[in-house]
C-alpha cells in the first residue's frame, strides 16, 4: 500500500470516514459531500437544540488532506458557523501561532483570534467526536 | 473510571466496537498491526483481530503477513467501488454527466486562474510565495484539485458502463 499510495485516495477515505461518523452524531442532522462535483470537504447541518450553541443554521464544515506522503501530517479543518459566529479548529501551516494545531475564532469586525491547540487524536474518526465535545467552550467566553 | 481524551466516551456511546475498527482501519495512511488499530478504536486486541480479519473477508481490508506479524491496511478498490455505488444510487446518466461537466469546469478554472496544469505543479508555487497566507491558499488549491481528479475519474468510471452498472445495481437492490 505504501508504494501506491494515493493521497486523493487517502483523503476521501478520510472524508468518507467522518461522513459516516457525522451520520452517527446525534448533533448532526444531514451531511454530504461538497460540491457534489468535486467532493473537496463535507458539510453537516446542526440540530439547535443538540449542540450546545445558539445560532440558528449551525453547519459543519470538513476539510481533509492526508498529506503528500504516508507519513506527512494531515492537513485538516473542522469549522463551524451559523448567522452569528464562526469559529474552528485546524491543522496545517499557518503564521498565527507555534505549530499547525489551532483554533480560530471570527469576533465581530476584528477577523478571527487564533490560539494553539493540541489534537489527542490521531484518525480522522475520533477527531470528529473530539472537536464537536470542544463546542460549547469557544475561546470568546 | 478511565480518564478518556475528549468526545471518546461519546464516539463509544454512539458506535459499536466493529464501527470503530472498520472507521480506523479504512483510514490509516500505509499499513498497520492490530495493536495499533485496537488502540486508535479503542477495543481490545483480540476484539479488533477478529473484525479487522471479517473486514479481510468481506474484501474492505488488504492483510499481508510480515515477520513480525499481520498488517491491515483499506482496499483501494473497496473505496472506490463504494463511492461508485453511492454515485448511481444518487443520480441517474444526465446528472453524472452534470457533476462531471461541474468537476472539468472547476479544475479548468484552477488551471487557468493559477496557469497550471496539475496539483503537482501548483504545490511547487506555494514555496514561491510570499505570505504564509498566500501559500495556505495554494496548498489547499492543490489538494481540492487532487480530490477532484480523484472524483471526476470514478464520475467518469459511471459514466462509461452506465448501462452495465445501473443493471447491475438495480438488480441488486
Amino acid at each position: 500500500m505504501t508504494d501506491s499510495y494515493n493521497p486523493s485516495e487517502a483523503s476521501h477515505r478520510a472524508l468518507r470516514a467522518i461522513q459516516q461518523e457525522l451520520e452517527r452524531h446525534p448533533m448532526v442532522t444531514t451531511v454530504q459531500g461538497f460540491p457534489d462535483g468535486e467532493f473537496t470537504e463535507l458539510r453537516a447541518n446542526l440540530a439547535p437544540e443538540r449542540r450546545g450553541t445558539d445560532g440558528e443554521n449551525a453547519t459543519l464544515t470538513v476539510h481533509w488532506f492526508a498529506g503528500e506522503t504516508p507519513d506527512a501530517r494531515p492537513e485538516f479543518a473542522f469549522h463551524y458557523s451559523d448567522e452569528e459566529t464562526d469559529f474552528g479548529w485546524h491543522h496545517h501551516e499557518q503564521e498565527h501561532v507555534d505549530g499547525w494545531g489551532h483554533f480560530q475564532e471570527r469576533t465581530g469586525d476584528a477577523g478571527y483570534i487564533h490560539e494553539p491547540h493540541t489534537f489527542h487524536a490521531q484518525n480522522p474518526s475520533q477527531l470528529i467526536w473530539e472537536v464537536t465535545s470542544l463546542f460549547s467552550t469557544p475561546i470568546s467566553e | 473510571m478511565t480518564d478518556h481524551p475528549p468526545g471518546v466516551e461519546a464516539w463509544k456511546e454512539h458506535t459499536t466496537a466493529f464501527d470503530r475498527v472498520q472507521s480506523v482501519a479504512t483510514t490509516v495512511s500505509k499499513p498497520r498491526p492490530v495493536s495499533y488499530i485496537a488502540d486508535e478504536a479503542h477495543v481490545a486486541e483480540n476484539t479488533a483481530r477478529d473484525h479487522l480479519e471479517r473486514l479481510v473477508s468481506l474484501n474492505v481490508l488488504l492483510k499481508t503477513e510480515h515477520d513480525d506479524g499481520a498488517l491491515y491496511s483499506p482496499d483501494p478498490l473497496h473505496t472506490r467501488l463504494q463511492t461508485l455505488r453511492d454515485l448511481l444510487e444518487e443520480h441517474d446518466r444526465d446528472g453524472l454527466i452534470d457533476l462531471k461537466a461541474e468537476a472539468q469546469s472547476k479544475i479548468e478554472e484552477w488551471e487557468t486562474d493559477y496557469n497550471a496544469d496539475s496539483p503537482d505543479e501548483l504545490r511547487t508555487r506555494a514555496a514561491e510565495t510570499d505570505t504564509a497566507s498566500q501559500t495556505r491558499d495554494i496548498r489547499k488549491t492543490a489538494s481540492d484539485w487532487e480530490l477532484a481528479l480523484y472524483r471526476l475519474s470514478i464520475l467518469e468510471d459511471a459514466i462509461e458502463d452506465y448501462d452495465t452498472y445501473s443493471t447491475d445495481f438495480w438488480a441488486s437492490t
